[in-house]
């Protein structure tokens, strides 16, 4: 079984993790939580955002950053024998 | 035949049986639609030239949280290389994709394309409907394909897989498929 290092355990959990809580996480909040929001006729939902987009916005940034940053690093790490990069 | 993966996710032991077939037929699809959609978007530009993407990097881009780098592509010899590398860039990713052909960077490129398309679209308007767009879908298939190496199937990436350079120079695999 793949061993997985702290950099790898970051792109995981903390790049994943900023993705989800940004787009199905604080989605959730606001369905719940939020103003009502009625639909347009053009499908359009209106209502004022819980949590402002722009947070929203860099939060899924962040973690697709972070997954950006590890296939980077993945290139960059990789021993030339063909080892595993280390941390 | 099945493959049998076993691993650790959230400290759970988890494992997944998966038809080798199957995986082999969908990573091909999966590639070749993906490539169709970028390489149309790049030939028809450059079919349809000039492309200007002034107003997308300048004014609308401003409005949003990606602004303070993008615009400053808006004018200039910047303005100029966004608007040959845009196009030039969506073709040659649409390509290495449906060839097979350094997949792993065509779809790195292209989840990076699909960046800047995702929000700039998104805080304008585009996530009106809610913030799961074909943009966002977009960039997690590129990321599936440089995940799961899809060059290697039916790509030309299994023969560069083979070749001497890829054996001396272990770290370039992680450009092909």
């Amino acid at each position: 079984m793949e061993q997985l290092d702290t950099i790898d355990r970051i792109a995981l959990y903390l790049g994943g993790g900023l993705v989800l809580i940004g787009v199905v996480g604080i989605g959730l909040i606001e369905m719940i939580g939020g103003t009502s929001h009625p639909v347009s006729g053009e499908g359009q939902i209106e209502h004022d955002a819980l949590v402002p987009l722009e947070i929203r916005s860099y939060i899924i940034l962040l973690g697709l950053l972070i997954w950006g940053l590890y296939a980077v690093y993945r290139v960059v790490a990789t021993k030339p024998e063909g080892g595993a990069a280390s941390t | 035949m099945t493959s049998n993966i076993r691993t650790r996710l959230l400290g759970q032991e988890v494992s997944v049986s998966v038809s080798d077939t199957w995986l082999a037929y969908w990573l091909v699809v999966l590639r070749v639609v993906t490539g169709w959609w970028l390489l149309h978007a790049g030939l028809d530009k450059l079919v349809n030239w000039p492309f200007d993407a002034s107003w997308f990097v300048g004014s609308t881009a401003a409005e949003t949280s990606l602004g303070p780098f993008v615009t400053l592509f808006d004018s200039g010899i910047l303005l100029t290389f966004t608007n040959w590398a845009v196009p030039i860039g969506q073709t040659l990713i649409g390509l290495g994709l449906i060839v097979g052909a350094l997949t792993r960077t065509a779809a790195f490129f292209g989840a990076f394309l699909m960046l800047f398309f995702y929000f700039i679209n998104g805080e304008t308007g585009g996530w009106d409907h809610g913030l799961v767009t074909g943009e966002l879908l977009g960039l997690l298939i590129f990321g599936m394909i440089a995940t799961l190496g899809a060059g290697r199937v039916l790509g030309i990436d299994a023969y560069l897989a083979e070749s001497d350079i890829i054996r001396d120079y272990p770290r370039l695999r992680y450009l092909i498929g």
